[in-house]
């Protein structure tokens, strides 16, 4: 267990934490009454989300012509917003399975709430495809289920059926290796509950007993989600650009779009765990979990993948100036030069200028810079998809349907009710589960206690190569 | 119940405590399942009660919300009718002066659609939009129910014989009588109007027209002695000059004039390809002018500078008011061409001038046009009003002679530019009629209302031009209480020839018209009966045209002075009619509105063209740097009214143009929309003039928040002069984006088009194209699918750009047969109309003067469609056949097909349009008429409209044109139970049989006897965007013209 790890590097969790301190640092947020904040945050949040469920009553009880997608742009902030919400996802995903896999243990730190973040997003994302349909209450006609129409089968060519698969293999994927590594720390805050609290944990945490064959089949069951997570991360966001890649639109119908969907999606996720986790850990007093280390690892990614971004946007820029052919070129040159010209200078100031700043050291590991950064990417990436999506229909092949798009208040309700929805599961999460992984957190302290000389250093009677799970288990 | 074998039920049981004792003597306690809070008890039995009438509570009040809709059969099923079977009438559309021969579709006995009838040597099948919407106009709810006397604005019905006696009594009184009507052309209605001018001697029949022709007329009277229309044959010209005349769209009998226009210009063969050519000389773009090889650009004050200046360049004299100097040279040029056509040369114009027209008719002499392209043999009768009529009846009214006014199909209270000084003397009338069947502004000043049937209701003849008879037949049983206006004056004549006992006595009064004049102008039938047969089975009769030699009066001095004399005015302003509103006789039909103008592409309303110019730079701007759907104020003659702006390409610079026929106040749905232009025509000589000068226009800084525009862009390639001395740039390239892009647009692959005498090379050209595209088509991973698509029966179509005019036509057609709904003018501003096919129009050329390309574009049908595999759930797929298919039910509208469809031919039902969704709290959002509650297509009788064979979409499903697949279905039917293969005439689609011009064929390509197949392989073909391999089935013939390039330079 034991990990080299060599002295240079900073110490993962600061504050000459002990389990126990751990346990209680953790824990408290579930137990304490909710703060003014919270209060008011949540408040704010379930404000949002009525509106929400306003809009989208509205939509459906009047029709998709409440927004503003026209016979030209039929899709618009609609699918924007689902692309957007579907990359943020990502970091999650990639935090749990990719960084697992590459042994970055500093990812436990924010892993929990990266993974939450993830389920909330995609719950924002699918409310999208769904309540886009002009027939919602068809929508069950996109599953492939034996029927008594003939059979009729859904059209397996459609990229859009493969985004349904996608999607809620994605979603049930990450959901169960969310739930797999709360059911221990679920268990230490049942331990520490009681009454009605302590029954209901003791149901969502399956009867845990911290038993070494718990341990084992925990230990197991999460590594074959993190196998199949891991492909997830590419494959995920890769359908999601076929929607695209696949059509016969110029401007859509690029073979980048794959792997720059990746990228993309990885990028805008991580600035979306940046601004929850600068927020997080402030106000729920994790500066110790989540360190600045942390923070700084993060914008490295961001850094990175901001930049694969870019040099997706030049590569598409020369292809289609290289492609030779004027349908392809002139969507390009409209969406430098065009109607939309706004949303892709925004996009390209924002996600690859930006982040560039991450260079510089102190930046980097500026809580402020990295928050407004972050929002800045987010806007980026949401830019991003808008410039593929509505500047791309709105001058495409026959100049005589070219049109214009502006969203109406149901759809700007919409986007910023779903905003309000993620965050209203996001507060209840912090409320209800340890935003950190309890579980996770102490088995690297073992490895940063090789250094361990503080002063509330308690005399252990455990060996460092001993399994974790007593450790555990006294000290809770 | 205590046994003592030790088993107990309760506690109690085992204590044996009292209150159990009790309750268990009782076999059934209803405590278990009633609350016994001491009021309110239920046992079983109330509550299998309760059950009862909760269900039958809910049963009722479920039901409640289910219309009634009643099925009842024939009792004696009429012979004729067939359920699922059509009908076809032979019938006439005539409204006015404007003519079409039909058939009319029904279907268990409703008028569903509108066929042209080939049969007819006028019309020869084609049809007018405004022709295919009149089955709207049946079904409208505005129509009058019953006669009666106008108070308040509505009618207070009276029954026939009050309302005859009444009227009746009032003619008694022996004051002047006057019937203001349209033109007339039907010889019976003349008939009867003589049977009554002669009981009441003191009456008489005041025609004029809604856009008038009085000048023609009347220079036609002044030159040859014959005030008459003569017929036109623009099939057998070669040069054809045109001075305003809207011919193709409005002037005169635009379906006839199209029809004879396409034989000269299209192309079958590309080798020793013939075209006649065309110069058009206006200053806004018509949809003639569209048309046009070239179009020389005057104001329109120098129209008749214009026709002088021909005149005097074929005659080699001189003098006559000053031109601009690049029409003048122009105008040599085409004089140097006329005089080498002469014989085959046609010059006409529409001005309302009389001294004008005597110099066309001069002109046309002189090129010995009379009795090759024009002849009086088959005289018109389209058009035979003089407004002139109608100022000496404002004057007799002011006078007070006038007793009774019958109005008859007019609307004299809107389309006179004094309506105001024809208000207030028809107010002097003591006793006002009106045949109207709705509420019109006239009619609402009138005080009795004798409501004339619908024309498909009606009973009636036409002679549009000399010899040639048409017959209207009713289609239905009438609506409602109304009686043809015929019937009406015969009887308030007290005629002896009408038989009031037969059920339809004008029916019986126009048989014995047709037996007694018309039955010995033919030998073919020897009974009458026989004759009346055949001729209203036709529904045409015609005999052998008169020769009608003319010469032109000697006595006739050519006098420049006598024609508009340029005026001298910063701006000047054209009103012109369009091909779907006309003069404001079809503003109430709701098809016609939602029709995008054919050049300016504008619905509901009409809208001020203005001229554009290129900066030299980036910008095209609008004149005063205005934008489509700014609002103006425009000052004409001291009359400030606000329209909306269009930017308009090929509108003159120093010019502006509006449409008439909008701004109506009273009638139906067409109120509300546009600006009432009437009021601004100036009156010259007692003509009304369609043009003024002394235009003011003022911006307001508002906008039409609903300017509703269906393209947005309008040109593909319009050259103008860069900034840089001498270079020419494509203007609307360079205004695209930053910088512009050059070729973004001219290098698409959708408009091909060429001159004629650059045709071999275009041919070349074309082919390098499509070996291009072959090549790149080619390049597929996939499996090469040719043998399907050449197995057995594949539908495909051919469209002609070089004959189709734009004229729109086929649009309304589609909308008819299709069940396309309306969707109102702030749902197109949107962008959300959902025609399924729309008529793309192109400007390319020159920016100041371009030309203009139509494109009728409908759903191509792609064997690789690009929207069946993005659909998730197989809603839309591909047959056999090539049809490119939609299963509604199935959709559930995610509209990637409709984003990944590169003609942007999908439609997707934003909203309720149709309602026949089960929300009422959607139906606020779709279109309603003005003052209505219900929405449009809500009305029952509105619904009669729709084809039973299509499906009524839903909101949120997609469609598209679907190759009027119910109409292949019949013809494949009718063909198996023949049992032959299909041919060409089983299956002609809804926009083929509209399309006056013949631009439009479908059928069987794999049929190598079928025309389509035959056109296709013509070397002018192509498919839009054919290198992106979706292999539409539709295919386009480039568009060439036989412009003088020469003409400007």
């Amino acid at each position: 267990m034991s990990q080299a790890v060599a002295p240079v590097r900073h110490v993962l969790i600061e504050g000459n934490k002990s389990y126990h301190n751990i346990t209680e640092d953790l824990c408290v947020p579930t137990e304490k009454a909710p703060t003014r904040e919270w209060i008011l945050a949540f408040s704010l949040s379930a404000a949002f989300l009525g509106l929400y469920i306003f809009a989208i009553v509205w939509t459906v009880w009047k029709g998709i012509g409440e927004w503003g997608a026209n016979r030209t742009i039929n899709w618009a902030w609609d699918i924007t917003n689902f692309v957007w919400w579907i990359g943020i996802g990502h970091a999650g995903t990639l935090i749990s399975a990719i960084l697992l896999l590459f042994r970055q243990r500093w990812r436990t730190g924010v892993n929990r709430a990266a993974e939450a973040m993830t389920i909330f997003a995609v719950i924002c994302a699918g409310q999208f495809p769904i309540f886009h349909m002009g027939r919602v209450w068809l929508a069950f006609f996109i599953f492939p289920f034996p029927n008594t129409r003939g059979p009729l089968w859904v059209n397996f060519n459609s990229p859009l059926l493969w985004d349904v698969f996608a999607i809620s293999t994605y979603f049930s994927v990450s959901l169960l290796f969310w739930y797999t590594g709360l059911v221990p720390d679920l268990a230490t805050v049942r331990d520490r509950a009681s009454g009605f609290r302590r029954k209901m944990y003791e149901i969502f945490s399956f009867g845990w007993t911290g038993s070494a064959k718990h341990w084992q089949r925990w230990e197991a069951l999460s590594l074959v989600l993190a196998g199949i997570s891991t492909p997830l991360v590419l494959s995920v966001h890769t359908i999601v650009s076929f929607d695209f890649a696949t059509s016969v639109v110029p401007g859509w119908h690029t073979t980048i779009f794959p792997p720059y969907f990746v990228a993309g999606a990885i990028f805008s996720g991580f600035a979306m765990v940046q601004t929850l986790m600068v927020i997080t850990r402030k106000v729920l007093k994790l500066e110790q979990y989540i360190t600045i280390n942390h923070i700084e690892s993060m914008n490295k990614v961001i850094v990175l993948t901001g930049t694969i971004v870019g040099v997706a946007y030049l590569t598409e820029l020369f292809i289609a100036w290289y492609s030779g052919y004027v349908y392809e070129q002139f969507a390009f040159y409209n969406r430098v030069f065009g109607i939309y010209w706004w949303s892709y200078f925004g996009m390209m100031f924002c996600n690859v200028v930006s982040p560039q700043l991450f260079w510089v050291r102190s930046i980097r590991r500026s809580i402020w810079w990295t928050f407004f950064l972050s929002i800045v990417v987010n806007v980026g990436m949401w830019f991003e998809r808008f410039v593929i999506i509505a500047t791309t229909l709105a001058r495409d092949f026959l100049p005589s349907s070219w049109s214009y798009y502006s969203p109406t208040w149901v759809e700007i309700s919409i986007f910023v009710g779903t905003i309000g929805l993620f965050f209203f599961c996001y507060l209840i999460f912090t409320r209800v589960a340890p935003v950190v992984a309890i579980a996770e957190v102490k088995s690297i302290l073992k490895v940063a206690g090789d250094q361990y000389i503080g002063p509330d250093a308690k005399p252990h009677h455990h060996d460092h190569g001993h399994a974790k799970v007593e450790a555990k288990k006294t000290d809770d | 119940m205590h046994h003592d074998n030790g088993i107990w039920v309760s506690t109690d049981d085992l204590m044996r405590e009292e209150k159990f004792l009790q309750s268990a003597e009782k076999e059934f306690s209803i405590e278990n399942i009633a609350e016994t809070d001491g009021q309110w008890t239920a046992s079983r039995r109330d509550f299998l009660k309760l059950l009862g009438f909760g269900l039958g509570a809910a049963t009722v009040a479920a039901s409640c919300e289910i219309p009634l809709k009643k099925a009842i059969p024939y009792v004696t099923k009429p012979d004729e009718i067939v359920p699922g079977v059509a009908n076809y009438f032979a019938s006439s559309f005539v409204n006015g002066g404007d003519y079409c021969s039909v058939l009319v579709k029904t279907r268990e006995g409703r008028p569903i659609k509108i066929e042209g009838n080939s049969l007819s040597g006028v019309t020869g099948g084609g049809t007018s939009a405004r022709a295919q919407a009149l089955v709207l106009s049946l079904y409208d709810t505005r129509r009058i129910k019953q006669g009666g006397t106008i108070e308040n604005g509505s009618v207070k019905p009276l029954s026939w014989s009050d309302l005859d006696s009444k009227i009746k009594g009032q003619l008694q009184l022996g004051g002047q009588v006057r019937i203001i009507s349209q033109t007339i052309m039907s010889p019976t209605a003349k008939k009867a109007l003589a049977e009554f001018t002669a009981k009441y001697p003191n009456s008489r029949v005041v025609t004029y027209d809604p856009v008038s022709s009085a000048a023609l007329l009347s220079a036609n009277d002044q030159c040859f002695g014959k005030r008459a229309v003569p017929s036109y044959h623009f099939d057998k010209a070669d040069l054809i000059v045109s001075f305003g005349a809207d011919f193709l769209g409005t002037w005169i009998s635009p379906v006839e004039f199209a029809r004879d226009y396409a034989k000269n210009r299209k192309i079958r063969n590309v080798k020793g390809a013939k075209m006649s050519r065309h110069y058009q000389i206006e200053s806004h773009m018509s949809l003639t002018g569209s048309n046009a090889d070239n179009r020389i650009l005057v104001k329109p004050s120098e129209q008749g500078a214009a026709i002088v200046a021909l005149y005097n360049a074929l005659t080699g004299g001189s003098g006559g008011p000053n031109l601009n100097e690049k029409a003048a040279k122009a105008i040599a040029k085409v004089a140097a061409e006329l005089k080498n056509a002469q014989g085959k040369a046609l010059v006409v114009s529409d001005s309302n001038n009389i001294m004008e027209q005597v110099y066309v008719n001069k002109i046309n002499e002189l090129l010995g046009s009379y009795g090759t392209t024009i002849d009086f043999g088959r005289a018109s009768n389209q058009r035979q009003g003089d407004e002139r009529d109608m100022m000496r009846l404002i004057a007799e009214m002011n006078s007070g002679q006038v007793g009774v006014v019958f109005v008859w199909g007019a609307n004299p209270a809107y389309e006179l530019p004094n309506s105001e000084e024809f208000k207030t003397a028809f107010a002097k009338v003591n006793t006002r009629v009106s045949f109207s069947g709705v509420l019109d502004e006239t009619t609402l000043l009138c005080n009795y209302s004798a409501p004339t049937h619908h024309i498909l209701e009606s009973w009636g003849d036409a002679e549009p031009k000399a010899g040639q008879y048409s017959l209207i037949q009713p289609t239905i049983a009438p609506l409602f209480q109304t009686r043809q206006a015929e019937h009406s004056l015969l009887e308030w004549a007290d005629s002896a020839n009408l038989n009031r006992q037969d059920d339809q006595p004008y029916y019986q009064y126009l048989k014995s018209h047709w037996a007694s004049d018309l039955f010995a102008l033919q030998t073919k039938y020897a009974t009458p009966t026989a004759f009346w047969d055949m001729s209203l089975h036709d529904g045409v009769f015609e005999v052998p045209a008169v020769e009608s030699a003319v010469t032109f009066n000697p006595a006739i001095s050519l006098n420049p002075s006598g024609v508009t004399q340029p005026a001298n005015s910063e701006l000047e302003i054209a009103f012109y009619e369009t091909a779907n509103i006309g003069g404001g006789q079809y503003a109430h039909n709701p098809w016609l509105q939602e029709m995008p103008d054919p050049v300016t592409r504008t619905v509901w309303g009409n809208y001020l063209s203005i001229p554009v110019s290129f900066d030299g730079v980036n910008n095209i701007n609008g004149w005063m740097d205005l934008n489509d759907g700014d609002n103006v104020d425009v000052e004409i003659n001291g009359k400030k009214v606000t329209c909306t702006v269009v930017r308009n390409f090929g509108q003159m610079p120093g010019t502006v143009s509006i449409a008439l026929g909008q701004g109506r106040t009273a009638g139906g749905c067409g109120v509300g929309y546009g600006v009432d232009v009437n009021p601004w025509l100036p009156v010259e000589g007692g003509l009304i003039q369609y043009f003024a000068k002394d235009v003011k226009v003022t911006k307001t800084g508002t906008v039409d928040e609903h300017f509703a525009c269906v393209q947005h862009h309008h040109t593909m390639g319009v050259q103008a002069m860069g900034k840089e001395e001498g270079t020419v740039i494509n203007a609307d390239e360079k205004s695209l984006g930053w910088k512009g892009f050059q070729g973004s647009l001219t290098d698409r692959s959708i408009i091909f088009q060429t001159n004629l005498d650059e045709l071999p090379k275009f041919v070349a050209k074309l082919d390098k194209f499509h070996e291009k595209s072959d090549h790149l088509n080619s390049q597929t991973l996939y499996p090469d699918r040719t043998d399907v698509f050449t197995a057995g029966v594949h539908w495909g179509m051919y469209v002609d750009l070089n004959a189709c005019i734009g004229c729109g036509a086929c649009q309304i057609a589609c909308v008819s047969e299709n069940n396309v709904p309306v969707v109102g003018k702030k749902e197109v501003h949107r962008h959300h109309e959902m025609t399924w096919l729309r008529i793309d129009r192109y400007f390319y050329g020159d920016i100041e003067n371009p030309k203009v390309v139509y494109q009728p574009m409908m759903c191509q049908h792609c064997e690789n469609a690009p929207c069946e595999n993005v659909c998730p759930v197989n809603a839309t797929n591909h047959s056999m056949e090539g049809f490119n298919q939609m299963a509604y039910n199935r959709c559930i509208g995610t509209r990637y097909c409709a984003n990944n469809c590169p003609y942007k031919v999908r439609r997707f039902n934003w909203l309720d349009y149709t309602t026949a969704d089960v929300w009422p709290a959607n139906e606020e959002r779709v279109f309603h008429v003005e003052g209505d509650d219900k929405p449009f297509y809500a009305d029952n009788l509105t619904r009669m409209v729709l084809n039973p064979d299509v499906t009524v979409r839903t909101r949120g499903v997609i469609e598209k044109c679907s190759f009027c697949i119910q109409r292949v279905q019949e013809g494949k039917l009718t063909a198996k139970q023949e049992g032959r293969a299909i041919m060409d005439n089983d299956v002609r689609s809804a926009c083929q049989t509209a399309c006056p011009t013949g631009a439009i064929v479908f059928g069987n390509v794999n049929n190598p006897d079928s025309e389509v197949s035959k056109l296709k392989k013509g070397a002018l073909t192509y498919l839009v965007l054919e290198e992106i391999n979706v292999r539409s089935n539709v295919e386009y013939s480039a568009k060439v013209r036989n412009a003088n390039e020469e003409l400007f330079s």
